[in-house]
């Protein structure tokens, strides 16, 4: 095992009464895709606020490469490094699709107005090298001729894209995905798929995952955590999770573990008659 | 015919006749009349009456927009023609029993001034045609012909053969601007935005001393508005704060300039351009100490805040207490004007082109930096603050910027403003400049330099033009910002996205360097 490119340690997030996430502690590798699993309301995408800045656990801490950045605005954390997309898309919607993602290049340009007024050289070479590096992007996520659309018109599929694509642009080290596939087909979420793992294996980006859909889970992750009522109940590799009876009982609720042994026993000895 | 046709027909001729009848009460009938007479070139001297056939010529046009309008696009000619004459029926009827009550009012002699300001017996006169007795048959009449004619005019506009000549019309342009395209010589081509550019600026230099001193001050106002209207739409339009106030700033700039360059009170004396500048950085001054508390607030909460800031800077500067510094109410008289290499340089025609030259400059400033790294992030920020900032955007910083620019460009109006008009006091400043300059981006179109050029013109210039509405400005103003609101809700001349894909794709394959990787490949 490599070093861990982020550690979660002990981090608990209180709504008013309500614990969403309850001493969760999550370390991932480098180049790992890392997915965060569990049923409605489990606490995932709180826990991916409180790494990507937006929530500030009220306890714990989340280092990144060693460092705390628990607290840090979401605007210095994805100057870090760390670039996340939403569960419901959001886009800059009423801006062209090579326009949001130049908005994602943002932390890594550095020309300031004054320059933009008087087009200074640097600015020039700076908003021509965007401009491109931009179109190369939205060619990679697969956009292309899509550019000058506005991001509200493209269809749902694209906007995902679209949103990893600016999401791609900070160069980021560790990218959050969240629900990837939500609302897409079989053909797409198969290509959404590859396309995730393509990002990892091309482009050496850490990705942690929350996502519904098991075929994908189960496909490409390297481990896998569980969540239920803010608590992790499970770690492991895709195999030790599908055993899990815990991990069973919180899908299923009491009593799933053994119903589904059973349900498990009957189609072995279908199988076997048949 | 069946209820379902009637109904409706009616119902549109009994709300354009009240519509009429709210039209003569308030004198708006007369006024319309006047201008179209104006618009035939009858020298109407201010005051008088148009000739009634100006007034009958307003009654065919709005008998023929109601059966115009009355008539349903999908319905067969013969039921067009039914509802519209159904509608303009029941307008003659409901006017024609108005008109008897107005007899009534002109026989027995009653003035109804003192109820009603504008309904005068000679305006009341014009209405009924000077007939007296027989006015509304005479309406009914009219109305009911031009309803059908308006009709007619729809079916035959609408028609096939109609819509078929239409677009041969169109082809046989496109098919000649082509051909024109194809046979312009590469010179005009690539001078030919140098050679406009050359011509436009020819035309500002020698308009302003052909056209005279009140044209000059049109031009000048609506040039002011337009400076006003970009710094605006930097903070509105592109950072997406809705701001309230933006009369404080216009203030600041202006009085910076009338306290530092005015014999009273302080006698300073500094000269116009050093004190503009200081107008300018005052502005931004007072942007920033705005700005830092309020960051936070979005929306409606900023509106209020913005709006309180506003009404504070204008109480201050007619306060009691700061009247020794600041003129008081009766504001400050006789700023100097600016001078250029030693000449005084404060004539009408040299104001117009200051600030010609200023509103350039403003335009070319503002579009430099919508397409740049700092617009784009406003434009984040004002579409999704959040993810604007979770993408790296600073969204404190931006928001300040914004600010601060928005301001800069008022403080600079309100300078010139002050310096032209050799005066500013407290009601410069007031709340309605600030609503203002928030309508013309509405109304021209936020983001879009043309529109606010065109917003500019529709609110502060035509005003000025149209003298005869006067009295109906608030009600024109109003009536045309829900037409716009309900016709064109993105503005006269809606902004549009770069299309940046297609012009740097080109440039690129120009370069020979074609793009790498894609999932689809």
């Amino acid at each position: 095992m490599t070093d861990p490119i982020i550690q979660v340690k002990n981090v608990s997030k209180i709504f008013g009464g309500l614990t969403a996430v309850n001493q969760v502690d999550i370390e991932v590798p480098e180049k790992y895709i890392y997915s965060i699993i569990g049923p409605n309301g489990a606490g995932k995408t709180t826990l991916f606020n409180c790494i990507s800045g937006f929530y500030f656990p009220e306890k714990g801490e989340v280092l990144f490469y060693g460092d705390p950045i628990q607290g840090l605005s979401t605007n210095l954390v994805a100057w870090l490094g760390i670039s996340r997309t939403y569960q419901n898309i959001r886009l800059f919607s009423n801006l062209t699709a090579v326009e949001n993602i130049l908005i994602g290049l943002h932390p890594n340009l550095k020309t300031n107005w004054f320059e933009a007024i008087i087009h200074t050289k640097r600015f020039q070479k700076e908003e021509s090298g965007s401009v491109k590096e931009a179109l190369r992007l939205l060619d990679y996520v697969g956009l292309k001729g899509y550019g000058d659309f506005l991001a509200k018109n493209l269809p749902y599929g694209l906007q995902r894209r679209l949103e990893i694509g600016r999401a791609l642009a900070n160069q980021p080290k560790l990218l959050l995905l969240d629900e990837p596939t939500a609302g897409m087909n079989m053909n797409e979420t198969a290509e959404a798929t590859h396309f995730i793992k393509r990002l990892r294996d091309e482009l050496g980006i850490t990705i942690i995952l929350i996502e519904h859909d098991m075929k994908v889970v189960m496909g490409i992750s390297d481990r896998i955590s569980v969540l239920d009522y803010g608590t992790k109940i499970a770690e492991g590799n895709a195999a030790e999770i599908q055993a899990n009876p815990r991990v069973i009982e919180a899908y299923l609720g009491p009593g799933g573990a053994a119903l589904s042994e059973k349900y498990k026993k009957q189609r072995l000895s279908n199988a076997k008659s048949n | 015919m069946n209820k379902k046709l009637v109904s409706p027909s009616l119902k549109r001729g009994l709300t354009f006749g009240i519509v009429m009848i709210i039209f003569v009460l308030i004198d708006l009938d007369v006024m319309v009349a006047t201008m179209l007479s104006k618009l035939f070139g009858a020298n109407v001297i201010r005051g008088s009456l148009p000739d009634v056939g100006f007034m009958v010529l307003f009654l065919i046009l709005f008998g023929m927009f109601v059966g115009w309008s009355t008539s349903s696009d999908d319905a067969k000619p013969t039921t067009k023609l039914f509802q519209a004459l159904v509608a303009g029926l029941t307008l003659g009827v409901v006017l024609g029993l108005f008109d008897l009550i107005l007899n009534q009012l002109i026989v027995t002699g009653t003035d109804v001034r003192k109820y009603l300001a504008a309904l005068a017996p000679e305006s009341i006169r014009l209405f009924l045609f000077d007939q007296g007795a027989i006015s509304p048959l005479l309406h009914l009449g009219l109305f009911t012909v031009a309803s059908l004619l308006g009709s007619l005019m729809k079916i035959l506009l609408k028609s096939e053969s109609a819509s078929r000549f239409f677009k041969g019309v169109k082809s046989g342009y496109q098919g000649l601007q082509a051909k024109a395209q194809a046979n312009t010589p590469n010179w005009v081509k690539k001078y030919g935005k140098f050679l406009l550019f050359l011509l436009i600026g020819l035309l500002a230099f020698f308009l302003p001393r052909i056209w005279g001193s009140y044209n000059n001050y049109v031009v000048g106002l609506v040039g002011l508005y337009v400076i006003l209207g970009i710094g605006l739409n930097i903070i509105v339009g592109l950072s997406g704060q809705l701001m309230l106030g933006f009369a404080a700033f216009f203030a600041m700039g202006a009085y910076s300039v009338a306290l530092l360059n005015a014999p009273l009170p302080h006698g300073i004396m500094l000269g116009f351009w050093p004190s503009l500048l200081i107008g300018i950085l005052m502005a931004v001054v007072a942007a920033v100490l705005l700005g830092l508390p309020v960051m936070g607030m979005r929306g409606d909460y900023l509106a209020i805040v913005t709006l309180g800031f506003g009404e504070i800077i204008r109480i201050l500067l007619k306060s009691d207490l700061l009247t020794s510094f600041t003129g008081g109410p009766r504001g400050i008289q006789d700023i100097r004007g600016p001078t250029l290499f030693g000449q005084s340089f404060s004539s009408d025609i040299d104001y117009t082109y200051i600030i010609l030259v200023v509103m350039v400059l403003s335009i070319f400033i503002y579009k430099r930096l919508e397409r740049s790294r700092t617009g784009r992030a406003w434009l984040a920020v004002k579409e999704d603050t959040k993810v604007a900032q979770a993408t790296g955007v600073n969204i404190m910083t931006n928001k300040l910027l914004a600010l601060c620019l928005g301001a800069a460009f008022a403080g600079l109006a309100g300078g010139i403003f002050a310096a032209r008009n050799q005066f500013t006091g407290p009601n410069d400043h007031q709340l309605m400049v600030s609503m203002n300059i928030l309508s013309i981006l509405i109304v021209g179109g936020v983001n879009s330099i043309p529109g606010i050029i065109l917003g500019a013109f529709t609110l502060k210039g035509l005003p000025e033009i149209l003298r005869e509405i006067e009295n109906y400005r608030l009600l024109v103003f109003g009536g045309l910002l829900v037409v716009m609101m309900i016709s064109r809700p993105e503005g006269l001349w809606p902004a549009t996205r770069p299309n940046i894909e297609k012009d740097e794709g080109n440039k690129l394959k120009e370069d020979g360097a074609p793009g790498k990787g894609g999932l689809n490949d």
